[in-house]
């Protein structure tokens, strides 16, 4: 009988020693950013690398960083968006740090979007999904009026922001 | 998984059975060693007839009844945590020798907080099975070490208090925790229990027990954006189906009828003539 209760206490202390949910996995899905790629106005299929692009965040002064800088070179890049506010306003700035003004390129994105919060596990808690408004899911204006935009044309291309595997958003240039 | 916790009980019945037949043994020795000796004494002082000395042992009986009782663990918890109110009782009746009839019936309300999840549980649960007494007992001792099963049923609501959201990029920085006060009514859950207790006695009528549960789970009735992290009488609910409980009891043994323990006699051949 002993080691019946042996064996009861051992596997009692198996079981609660496996108590992996307690720290919120990498690999699961939280609330996801939003994927934007780039693409070259005069030659839409192709994707475009933008140069030294900087994407400041409304009552921010640090950009936000994406594979490890600040400035963007590639064709893609994911921004978060607020969890606590339907609007979230970007500075995108092409050119960032340039010496020569003239190219210094900055265009203002606002994001209209609604949120759903959802349930993933104990240890994650919620994470939020958006979607982009179907009326205006982005104005686009030039910080000084002045200048011309440089981004040419936006296109969404999956309005619901639930993971980070497509892209949700094109911009022409 | 599943088939672990099959193993696991086919080798605990294994193990019962293979103490049981051990036991038995034991008992024929026991007694036949008590035959031996009060006649020992005897015959140093009184001398006995010799022929006709049968070494019966005293009749043995045992007690049949229903003991009922109250889980001490939860009772008192509330004592010192704010977040939990929780009553259990628990009570068994004897079948046979060995096997007995055991139900525990309880309520809990407890908040759990978590880092990034707060929630109150609330409802009632009952569980019935039986226990397995592998206990052999001396004379009239009426002490209790058991395996067991149970099937429990819980019935509950779940109130979410507040929540975090997972941002992996916190660029607008953490935002605290978001009030909800959502409330998912009409769960329920069932599951299956293996329980190893000890039950002594320590006064007239008066056991103190101790138990082990591990829990699986059978049905689960999840509410929607929402799960159940806590369900009453089975408790934390852990990614797989598996949980732990454990209680605490103290009950009173409510005599109803006896029962006459068949008497192991001794052939008298065995007696060596002095």
């Amino acid at each position: 009988m002993k080691k019946t209760f042996l064996l009861l206490l051992v596997l009692a202390f198996t079981f609660s020693s496996c108590e992996k949910d307690d720290i919120c996995d990498a690999n699961t899905i939280t609330t996801s950013r939003l994927v934007i790629s780039f693409y070259d106005i005069n030659n839409s299929s192709v994707l475009k690398n933008v140069t030294d692009l900087t994407i400041i965040g409304e009552g921010k002064t640090e950009g936000i960083t994406f594979n490890g800088s600040t400035l963007i070179n590639a064709s893609t890049v994911s921004i978060p968006l607020k969890t606590d506010a339907d609007v979230t306003s970007f500075r995108f700035i092409l050119n960032y740090g340039n010496t020569n003004p003239a190219v210094v390129y900055e265009d203002i994105l606002k994001f209209n979007y609604s949120r759903t919060d959802v349930f993933v596990s104990r240890a994650c808690g919620f994470k939020t999904e958006y979607t982009l408004d179907p009326l205006t899911p982005y104005v686009n204006t030039a910080s000084d009026v002045a200048v011309e935009k440089w981004i040419q044309y936006i296109a969404v291309k999956n309005s619901i922001i639930a993971n980070e595997n497509e892209t949700h958003l094109e911009i022409y240039f | 998984m599943k088939y672990i916790f099959s193993i696991c009980l086919v080798l605990s019945l294994f193990l019962a059975q293979a103490q049981e037949t051990t036991t038995l043994k034991n008992v024929a020795d026991s007694t036949s060693s008590k035959a031996i000796i009060p006649d020992n004494g005897n015959l140093k002082t009184v001398k006995l007839p010799d022929e006709k000395q049968e070494a019966v042992v005293p009749a043995k009986t045992n007690r049949y009844g229903l003991r009922v009782g109250v889980d001490l663990y939860k009772l008192t918890r509330g004592l010192y945590d704010s977040d939990y109110k929780g009553i259990e009782f628990v009570g068994d009746y004897r079948l046979t020798k060995k096997y007995f009839l055991a139900a525990e019936l309880g309520n809990e309300n407890k908040t759990t907080d978590d880092t990034r999840l707060n929630f109150t549980t609330k409802g009632s649960y009952l569980k019935a099975g039986f226990d397995y007494n592998a206990y052999e007992n001396w004379l009239d001792m009426e002490n209790i070490i058991s395996i067991g099963l149970r099937y429990g049923f819980s019935t509950f609501n779940q109130e979410l208090n507040s929540y975090k959201i997972y941002n992996a990029n916190p660029y607008f920085g953490e935002i605290p925790a978001i009030a909800s006060g959502e409330k998912f009514n009409g769960l329920t859950a069932s599951w299956i229990e293996v329980v190893a207790g000890v039950k002594a006695k320590v006064f007239d009528n008066v056991f103190m027990g101790f138990s082990l549960r591990l829990n699986r789970l059978v049905s689960n009735k999840k509410p929607g954006n929402f799960d159940n992290l806590y369900i009453p009488g089975f408790n934390r609910t852990y990614d797989g189906d598996f949980g732990v409980g454990f209680n605490y009891t103290v009950t009173y043994f409510i005599p109803l009828y006896k029962k006459k323990v068949e008497a192991i006699v001794v052939p008298t051949k065995a007696q060596p003539k002095r």
